[in-house]
């Protein structure tokens, strides 16, 4: 155990792309826990099978109080998929909220060896850290809230980048974050009082700010930080019909942003659910198009799809009167949670149909934006798990993009006027190995921002996903439902040289670690700063400023990652 | 027709889960591969022999010709006849809970009384208790939007709280009383309680629920038109119109 | 002579309050003062007396015996047992809760939490409904309409009222208590009442028809309503349902009076409606009020760790969710257990009394700081140090939120953590034992 051990990955078809290598028969070493140039030690036999790195989730929502919230209320998901508990394995409950466990069983049996959990509340951190620790095998990290919060949107107002640098790396150490998460920005304070923002020029009430503001200022403060990760934006009025003119305004408002290092400005989260067309859901309609051709013109925006897929899910979100929304529509339960100064959110579950024509309009929107962009660096796969589908179901996604075939039979399923309503079943599109490694492993890396992720280059994490498919052999238009079972249980899941997964059993279950970002400010703007948040504790906060910020108990498995001022750029 | 007797060897203090004892379960096997099935008592996984007296013809036979037979208390045995589909399953005296959970089709007889769950969430088939059931009668699962969604319940004593909750399906016959809470939440089930109850209805969005007896009505039904059934009187009411919900409530006017 | 040293914002674990402002006085390992708490936090954090050592009962008498011998006779009983039962996990940190959970699922037990005679009910009610709730601060700083219900902090949560609800002020309630309405509705006049703009006096039982009431006077079908619902006149019923829709932001608390009254979890899953009903109009949230300081805390672990919150049986290895079958008090009042670990409560107290008379017929073993009437029907008893106090670790506050306690004094006596840990041990090494004897 422990990854001191060493390996030799004999004679697969490697798919590497961040270090160019496109399905090339070779070994692969690993040597205390990383990708090496050379090892003795055990042989796997990977002859002829494809090797890709373990698998990255940018986007899941896997930690925290929503998510617990969501076991909660649904004891009827828990009871699916339930598995006793083994010689190594904790039992397993839940289908769209698993228990912690099965999270990193579930993720490890698919060949994925890191998943980042996409929304966290700085109060409600510490929250979130005691699941990640509890989801074994996989390694984490935990995105954290600005895009409501009241030091920030003060900052904003009073245009003080300096401050605002100084708040963004002070929440991450409090809340242990990795990176800045926006959503609907201004939108968690106007439903404070039962309001929404309604586009990125309304003003959010109380505090004299657009979310426009909000959003460049963070993004120009990310950017001072030299942060690893760029900010990463849900837009305003996502899940609403003719969204897609906020998506395109948005993403206007910070094509200028010079990017700190060699990476996207702005990481938009599940592109599917802001692009919509339409008036309202009778008229609902794709604008994939005129999203994905504005991501083929510009270059300083990455995507994640946000696929949706038919069957059970749960929504959870910052977002929280889009949750109480979802709620009226589908008469289903409701949970939502206001989190003082910063945040709000909602929890709401959710089925989608083959024949409700919205659903499968959303089905094909995540579809028409992979296969539109061109380059696959700019589009993260991901279902946003658990809003559009729970991530289990990422070998159904790949092999939708892999097969036209495929997509013909789903659509013959589906609501008959799909066709007028999208682009997708004119696109011929059928993506190879190269581009789902991209999407699922090297991307997810590139845009986090995680150097040892997503690759197989010597030094790398030593995560390894080896699948019984021969890329040689099998047509991945035509077998679909051959990839679509080989990418279930993966042969081999290696997690830091260690062998976590054979064929879809769990063999070892060690802990993951835990990612955060700490940034260094300038001491006066992090004084400036102290004086306004000691006041915001003394007068709002119902707790103390000392117990704020999590502990060090809470990540005993921390992976630091330093940024800041004082860091000299890198040269890529 | 084949026919298996189950007698329990000795009182149960800790409860036994049985949902092999089931005319599916049975159909394809040997009477010595039945002994095998797996039981649970706790947390110790036992034998269908080791629990109890098995005995009766050894022949495999399609469920719908296998009749099991319950001999003695099965007041501590869960659920009996989980997901049946056929075949008949008879209790001499009582079982415990659980019983026709999820059953599809077949009969499930109880002489005695059943526990709470009785046919949670069945969707077919029929079950006849001639005692009285507990709480729960053709209910759901906890935080699950249905419960029963087809077949026949008949209970000839009386039933405890929360009777039909979230049905959605299917009819429910109670001679006696039945509980508070009867049919909340129906969405379009028929339930009949010869008795009385205490604020049906609640939440109903659709189906209906006939009170012969006396029935504490809700602030939220409208009252509408008095109606004859079989030459008696019932005050009909419209609910439940906290949901705006399009249910029928008729609660028995007088004297009967 | 020691110096006294204050440590400051220390966080009181009584009640599901985690008051954070805490400071106390330290003099020679003792706390000397407390201040900032309230009585009941203070009376805690003062220490009271304690047992000292670990018992085994032996001819019919509790003696003392080491922790290593407690260990190994509280780990024989609970292999031996079919169907044991881990109850209690109110008032002991989330890091004893997932110990206990794990031993829970190692020796095929049930676990539960004191949450099945208190908000047990509530669950269930979020399990229909979801719960539309709030950071206490977002009440504090925006609520100017609040409701308790079943509920009486003014003797049950003191400072609950100052720090977060009628008495707060915060950036959108300048003005504090006068700048708001509170309505408490109640089967009789408490503490809380007197202090508020209106009391609703309603007949017991009778939760669940009111809220149907107000759910339909907040609609606008008032017509509907008879006269009186609930002893109250329909006057004054859509008089309140009108000030609930004129807040700009209101909050619901309620308590045990309105989920152990008639109706139960009807009640609350009402109630959960009514609030989200009443977001169509302006702002409302509603959460309970949680009693032991980290009932909240088990509730979260159990959920992450099994899927669900309260309740869960691991007897067949994987876990089963039934409140009415699966509950401590369902399981006991069926004799349906034969061993009990009861730890961080009093369960011979709080339990009704046939319940807890099924405790006497088998073997319990009790972890706790204190002896109390479980002590009495005790096989080993294993006397911890007090959390919050003299151990650190995490709590979760009755609106969710993770807080840190601290340590405050040194104890020579082991944690519940330390304690669950060595009956995991001892469970491993009988089991490993017995394997070899079986081999």
């Amino acid at each position: 155990m422990g990854g001191l051990k060493e390996m030799i990955i004999k004679g697969g078809i490697v798919y590497d792309p961040a270090n160019g290598i496109y399905g090339e028969e070779m070994d692969l070493f690993i040597d205390q826990g990383r990708m090496a140039l050379q090892a003795k030690g055990e042989e796997i036999d990977a002859r002829g099978l494809l090797v890709m790195p373990g698998g990255v989730d940018a986007h899941s929502h896997i930690a925290g109080k929503k998510v617990n919230t969501g076991r909660i209320m649904r004891p009827d998901d828990a009871r699916q998929g339930t598995e006793p508990r083994s010689a190594v394995c904790r039992p397993s409950t839940g289908y769209t909220v698993p228990n912690c466990y099965a999270m990193g069983y579930r993720y490890a049996r698919m060949g994925y060896t890191t998943a980042f959990e996409a929304a966290t509340p700085i109060l409600e951190a510490r929250h979130t850290h005691e699941e990640l620790e509890e989801i074994p095998i996989i390694d984490k990290g935990a995105l954290t809230l600005f895009g409501s919060n009241w030091q920030v949107k003060e900052c904003v107002r009073d245009k003080d980048l300096a401050k605002l640098a100084a708040n963004v790396a002070w929440g991450l150490c409090a809340a242990r974050g990795y990176g800045v998460k926006i959503v609907n920005p201004g939108g968690g304070e106007a439903w404070g009082f039962g309001a929404n923002v309604k586009g990125v020029n309304d003003p959010v009430p109380n505090f004299d700010v657009t979310p426009a503001e909000i959003i460049t200022g963070l993004a120009q403060a990310n950017e001072m930080l030299n942060l690893p990760h760029s900010i990463h934006l849900h837009f305003n009025n996502l899940g609403k019909p003719g969204n897609y003119t906020t998506a395109i305004e948005t993403l206007d408002l910070l094509k200028d942003i010079k990017p700190s290092r060699m990476r996207q400005v702005v990481h938009v989260a599940h592109m599917q659910f802001s692009a919509y067309g339409g008036t309202s859901w009778r008229d609902f309609e794709s604008k994939a198009p005129v999203i994905a051709d504005y991501f083929n013109c510009h270059n300083h925006a990455t995507m994640d799809m946000g696929q949706l897929l038919f069957g059970s899910a749960t929504t959870m979100t910052a977002d929280a009167p889009l949750e109480y929304g979802n709620a009226r529509l589908t008469h289903n339960k409701w949970s939502n949670h206001d989190i003082e100064l910063e945040e709000s959110s909602g929890v709401v579950p959710m089925t989608y149909f083959r024949k409700m024509l919205v659903n499968a309009v959303q089905w094909a929107i995540g579809l028409e934006l992979a296969l539109l962009v061109n380059d696959p660096w700019k589009v993260l796969m991901t279902t946003d798990h658990p809003n559009g589908s729970p991530f289990v179901n990422y070998p159904e996604v790949v092999t939708l993009l892999m097969s036209k075939p495929k997509r013909d039979l789903e659509m013959a399923t589906l609501h008959e006027q799909l066709p007028k309503r999208t682009t997708l079943a004119g696109l011929e599109r059928e993506l190879d190995w190269t581009d789902i490694a991209i999407m699922t492993r090297a991307a997810p890396a590139r845009v986090l921002g995680l150097a040892d992720k997503g690759h197989l280059g010597p030094g790398a994490d030593g995560d390894v996903s080896i699948y019984n498919l021969r890329p040689d052999e099998v047509d991945t238009s035509l077998d679909h439902a051959l990839v679509k079972k080989a990418l279930a249980n993966a042969m081999y899941t290696i997690k830091g040289g260690v062998v976590v997964s054979k064929e879809g059993r769990i063999l070892a279950a060690p802990p993951g670690r835990t990612f955060w970002v700490d940034a260094t400010v300038p001491q006066a703007d992090a004084d400036r700063l102290m004086i306004d948040l000691e006041e915001k504790f003394a007068k709002y906060y119902s707790i103390q400023i000392a117990n704020y910020a999590v502990q060090d108990a809470y990540l005993p498995h921390a992976n630091v990652i330093r940024a800041g001022l004082s860091v000299p750029q890198e040269v890529a | 027709m084949r026919s298996i007797t189950i007698t329990p060897q000795k009182a149960f203090c800790i409860s036994v889960e049985a949902e092999n004892i089931s005319p599916d379960k049975f159909a394809p096997l040997t009477l010595s591969q039945i002994k095998s099935l797996v039981v649970w008592q706790g947390n110790r996984q036992k034998t269908l022999s080791e629990l109890f007296v098995v005995e009766g013809d050894d022949a495999p036979a399609k469920a719908e010709e296998l009749t099991i037979r319950l001999i003695g208390d099965f007041s501590q045995v869960k659920r009996i006849g989980e997901g049946m589909t056929a075949g008949v399953v008879l209790a001499e005296e009582s079982v415990g809970m659980h019983a026709g959970n999820n059953m599809l089709g077949g009969l499930l007889s109880i002489s005695g009384s059943a526990d709470d769950w009785l046919a949670r969430e069945m969707r077919g088939g029929k079950v006849l208790v001639m005692g009285n059931a507990g709480n729960y009668v053709g209910s759901g699962y906890r935080g699950e939007k249905c419960g029963m969604r087809g077949g026949e319940i008949e209970v000839r004593g009386s039933a405890g709280a929360f009777l039909g909750e979230h049905l959605c399906g299917g009819s429910i016959r109670i001679a006696g009383d039945a509980g508070d809470f009867a049919g909340a939440a129906n969405q379009g089930g028929t339930i009949f309680i010869g008795g009385s109850t205490y604020l049906p209805g609640a939440e109903m969005s659709k189906g209906t629920i006939t009170v012969k007896g006396e029935a504490k009505v809700l602030p939220s039904f409208q009252k509408t038109e008095i109606v004859q059934i079989d030459g008696l009187a019932f005050q009909k009411y419209a609910g439940d119109l906290v949901d705006n919900g399009k249910g029928e409530l008729l609660v028995g006017v007088g004297s009967s | 002579m020691s110096e006294a040293i204050i440590i400051k914002d220390a966080v009181c674990s009584f009640c599901g309050c985690l008051c954070d402002d805490i400071n106390v006085e330290v003099e020679g390992g003792m706390v000397k003062r407390v201040r900032h708490a309230c009585r009941l936090g203070s009376s805690k954090i003062m220490g009271h007396a304690r047992m000292e050592s670990p018992m085994i009962r032996k001819d019919g008498k509790l003696a003392a015996a080491s922790f290593q011998e407690a260990y190994d006779r509280a780990a024989e009983i609970l292999l031996a047992a079919a169907k044991p039962l881990l109850y209690g996990w109110a008032s002991t940190t989330c890091e004893a809760q997932k110990k206990g959970i794990l031993l829970a699922e190692e020796v095929g037990g049930v676990l539960d939490s004191t949450a099945t005679v208190c908000h047990g009910p509530s669950v269930i009610g979020i399990e229909e409904k979801g719960l539309p709730g709030a950071t206490l601060g977002q009440v504090k700083n925006r609520a100017d309409t609040i409701v308790f219900w079943g509920c009486n902090p003014a003797e049950a949560h003191p400072r609950h009222s100052l720090r977060y609800s009628s008495n707060s002020c915060g950036r959108f309630t300048p003005k504090g208590r006068e700048g708001r309405k509170i309505i408490v509705v109640d089967v009789r006049e408490t503490r809380t009442a007197k202090n508020a703009d209106k009391f609703v006096r309603i007949t017991p039982g009778s939760d669940y028809e009111v809220i149907s009431a107000l759910r339909m006077l907040v609609a606008g079908k008032g017509e509907t309503v008879p006269d009186e619902v609930g002893g109250v006149l329909k006057a004054d019923l859509a008089d309140i349902a009108a000030t609930l829709k004129a807040a700009r932001f209101g909050a619901v608390f309620f308590g045990l009076g309105i989920t152990h009254s008639r109706g139960r979890y009807k009640n609350i899953d009402n109630a959960l409606s009514l609030v989200a009903e009443l977001n169509s109009h302006t702002k409302f949230v509603i959460m309970p009020m949680r009693g032991h300081y980290n009932v909240g805390g088990i509730g979260q672990v159990l959920a992450w760790s099994s899927g669900y919150p309260m309740s869960v049986d691991f007897t067949r290895g994987l876990p089963y969710f039934n409140p009415g079958e699966t509950a401590a008090c369902d399981l006991l009042a069926r004799r349906d257990v034969d061993a009990a670990l009861i730890i961080a409560a009093d369960a011979v107290s709080n339990f009704p009394r046939a319940t807890a008379a099924a405790l006497a017929d088998i073997p319990v073993i009790q972890i706790d700081p204190y002896e109390n009437p479980t002590t009495l029907h005790s096989e080993v008893v294993i006397p911890c140090a007090v959390v919050g106090v003299e151990v650190e670790g995490t709590a979760y506050r009755m609106d969710g939120l993770a807080l840190r306690l601290r340590k405050l004094v040194d104890c020579s006596l082991p944690s519940d953590e330390e304690i669950l840990r060595g009956i995991l041990e001892s469970v491993h090494k009988q089991r490993q034992l017995t394997a070899n004897g079986g081999a």
